[in-house]
């Protein structure tokens, strides 16, 4: 009895130490961030310094125009730029899944801008958007067309950030879509062809359905990277004009160096934070629902071949 | 006879050997090795030629960890906050000057000044720049940021900047154009360059959202007479005097070179450099660029002249200074090197070698002048350096942030600038209340 109870322990106690470790090194600073924000406290001081102020920093962050502000603008930047990036990087996916000449240096080519450091490619979209020895507004002019503004008008800046980061993030989806669609099983297509799907029905019906599980998961990698974006936007537009391109990140990294406020930044962290969560989790339950609806559709191929 | 010679000699020599020995202040810190933290800023660059020669004078080794300026100041944040310091002197940006002192975190030096050991007689305060020394130096006293009776030095200014105008001599001279004297005649001039050479900006001008364009509006707010508060901490950003600003402002960026909403000190700059704006007005930091054939293509083509008056005098005042901090090792023999650094001696060294001086007389000095001609026309502009140009507190981090945001919104949206204005007057006082600052006044 005894011998069996420590067959079945030992598993974990060989796995404690590293679970404790993990455990340890994920949630301190989680539980710092949150004892954080309970405090006022600025750079100058120790945390055990600090006063206590219990709620008044989210208090403040709700009455705070720039932080509802800051808040839309990054929803509004996630769900622009994961929607088009998905789009446009899976129908690569499927416009480059065939075997031609000179395919694999195409697809080393496409995946070039997300090796680019973030910084570098803030400083190349900002010379590209410059107003006046900008390629775009050069082009433009060449063309006998008024320049655009850029980076100095609210809206354009916005499309401009929008821009820089579809460019530096699509091959990322493009690779995972890749990569799903040629690991798609052989025998639900010959099912499929079988049937008579071809072309756009075979993509719709068929292969987009099978992707779906590692297509979530990829949505959800960028919605959460979106969520967190900053150097690039830092260096292009630094939040502006006004605060139109002024994202989370970029408040939250002001509020603690600019305005000295640790305990109000670690606050805006803790809700950025519970909103990725959330969104992970309703990801998360929506992938179960896909991933079940995948197996069915893959036993139905293997039944049908 | 020759015996006695020689050894009264001997005798002599060691004695005057033994009174230079007394006599050298530098001599108990031989050896030691001082930790220094300075920015990468074309100032503290200079500072590196002339550094060896401390050493050499002094036997006191220095090491420097010269880092780039945000960085700078997350570091020493750190580090000050420890109970045993790496640093035993550190550069500090003039609105540090608020956190630091505030926290305790920089040693008053008066102490230093009373020890007739480390204190030179020859150092010759009154030589410094005396806005420079009452911005980036003292505390304490009037508005808590300000020199006063009660008020105190925690540092010696130290790559300090104030603002001058740089214009076009061969776009003056081609249109018989007289150089701006007043706000009125800069901003007229501002607006007809591009009607006379099409294509060129007037003025180059940081308006970018955030701390440049809250940075070009203060430029503008002193000399137009206005504050940021009145003497009672009451915002006063939405008088008459900041509509006036504002304004000036607005018409600097809507004549100024295509794009001047997004610029920054660097855009603005190398506009300027680039001959596509006529005009330049900001810190004298940028004058070291002008004749640098590497980045300037207007090489010999610009002239000085000092910060243009509006109802009154009033050029920024800004930039580094150099103080000890209280966790230091070695306390003593930092001020030393910050006297030696700040020395006349040193001034005109740094100086030659392309930093910003500190005191008047090096910008007198016929050897810096002979290097650095326009130093002249800065040290006539120095004496209008304007230490309240800019409130010094701890709050002013979101203060100066949303200002800077709204005035972006002003240049690139439209907004109406009283409208605008009294918005931030509004938050402004919202922060500082907060803050407390209202704590002793009679309505609160």
């Amino acid at each position: 009895m005894q011998t069996a109870n420590v067959n079945r322990l030992t598993p974990y106690l060989f796995l404690a130490p590293a679970v404790i470790v993990l455990a340890v090194a994920l949630l301190y600073p989680i539980g710092y961030m949150i004892w954080a924000s309970f405090l006022n406290w600025n750079p100058s001081q120790r945390i055990g310094e600090a006063e206590f102020v219990g709620l008044r920093n989210y208090m403040f962050l709700l009455q705070d125009g720039a932080f509802r502000e800051s808040f839309f603008v990054t929803i509004r930047f996630a769900v622009i730029v994961v929607v088009l990036e998905m789009c446009l990087g899976v129908g690569l996916a499927f416009l480059l899944d065939r075997k031609l000449r000179g395919m694999t240096v195409l697809r080393t080519i496409f995946i070039l801008p997300m090796m680019i450091a973030p910084i570098v490619v803030g400083l190349m979209w900002r010379y590209m958007y410059h107003p006046s020895v900008g390629i775009f507004n050069r082009t433009l002019k060449s063309l006998g067309l008024d320049p655009v503004p850029w980076l100095s008008n609210g809206d354009w800046a916005f499309a401009s950030i929008v821009i820089a980061d579809i460019w530096q993030w699509t091959p990322f989806i493009f690779i995972l879509s890749l990569a799903a669609l040629q690991s798609l099983p052989s025998s639900a297509m010959e099912a499929a062809r079988i049937d008579g799907a071809t072309g756009w029905r075979l993509i719709w019906h068929i292969k987009l359905p099978l992707m779906m599980p590692v297509l979530i998961v990829t949505a959800l990698l960028r919605m959460i990277d979106a969520f967190k974006v900053l150097e690039v936007i830092l260096v292009m537009t630094n939040g502006g004009p006004g605060l139109s391109t002024e994202i989370l990140a970029l408040r939250i990294s002001r509020t603690a160096s600019e305005f000295r406020e640790l305990g109000t930044a670690a606050a805006m962290s803790n809700l950025l934070l519970l909103l990725l969560m959330l969104l992970t989790l309703a990801m998360f339950a929506y992938t179960k629902i896909t991933e079940a609806r995948a197996a069915r559709l893959r036993a139905r191929a293997e039944k049908d071949s | 006879m020759q015996m006695t010679k020689g050894l009264t000699a001997l005798t002599v020599g060691a004695l005057l050997m033994g009174t230079a020995a007394v006599a050298d202040p530098y001599e108990p810190y031989e050896g030691t090795t001082l930790v220094v933290n300075f920015p990468a800023h074309p100032h503290f660059d200079a500072v590196m030629e002339v550094l060896p020669q401390f050493t050499e004078e002094t036997g006191i080794e220095v090491e420097v960890d010269q880092l780039q300026y945000l960085r700078m100041r997350e570091r020493q944040t750190l580090e000050l906050t420890k109970d045993e310091g790496d640093y035993d002197l550190i550069a500090y940006v003039v609105f540090s000057k608020a956190d630091y002192v505030y926290a305790g975190q920089l040693e008053n030096l008066a102490p230093y000044f009373m020890n007739p050991r480390l204190a030179d007689p020859n150092y010759d305060a009154e030589d410094l720049i005396d806005g420079y020394v009452q911005n980036i130096g003292v505390a304490g006293g009037e508005r808590g940021y300000l020199p006063g009776p009660t008020g105190s030095l925690f540092g010696i200014p130290f790559g300090s900047e104030t603002s001058i105008l740089g214009y076009r001599r061969d776009i003056f001279e081609e249109h018989g154009l007289e150089v701006p004297e007043t706000y009125e005649e800069m901003l007229e001039l501002a607006c007809l360059i591009p009607e006379l050479e099409p294509g060129m900006g007037g003025l180059a001008s940081r308006a970018a959202s955030g701390h440049h364009a809250s940075h070009a509006f203060l430029l503008h707010l002193a000399p137009l007479g206005g504050r940021i508060f009145d003497n009672e901490w009451n915002p006063i950003v939405n008088s008459a005097e900041g509509v006036a600003a504002a304004e000036a402002l607005q018409t600097i960026v809507g004549c100024g070179p295509e794009g001047s909403e997004t610029f920054g000190f660097a855009e603005a700059g190398a506009s300027f450099l680039q001959g596509d704006t006529a005009m330049f007005l900001d810190s004298t930091v940028f004058a070291g660029q002008v004749n640098d054939p590497a980045r300037s293509q207007v090489v010999g083509l610009v002239d000085w002249a000092p910060h243009p008056m509006g109802v009154r005098r009033g050029s920024q005042t800004g930039g580094f200074g150099i103080g000890i901090p209280t966790n230091a090792e070695n306390k003593d023999a930092a001020f030393l090197l910050m006297q030696w650094l700040t020395s006349r001696e040193a001034d005109i060294a740094i100086a030659i070698a392309g930093g910003n001086p500190s005191r008047f007389s090096t910008h007198r000095d016929p050897s810096v002048l002979e290097v650095h001609p326009h130093l002249e026309v800065f040290g006539e502009a120095l004496q209008y350096a304007d230490p309240d140009w800019r409130p010094i507190i701890p709050v002013w981090g979101s203060i100066n942030a949303d200002l800077g945001t709204t005035l972006s919104q002003v240049l690139t949206e439209g907004l109406d600038i009283q409208e605008a204005l009294d918005g931030v007057a509004e938050r402004t006082r919202a922060t500082m209340q907060d803050a407390g600052y209202y704590t002793w006044t009679s309505d609160n």
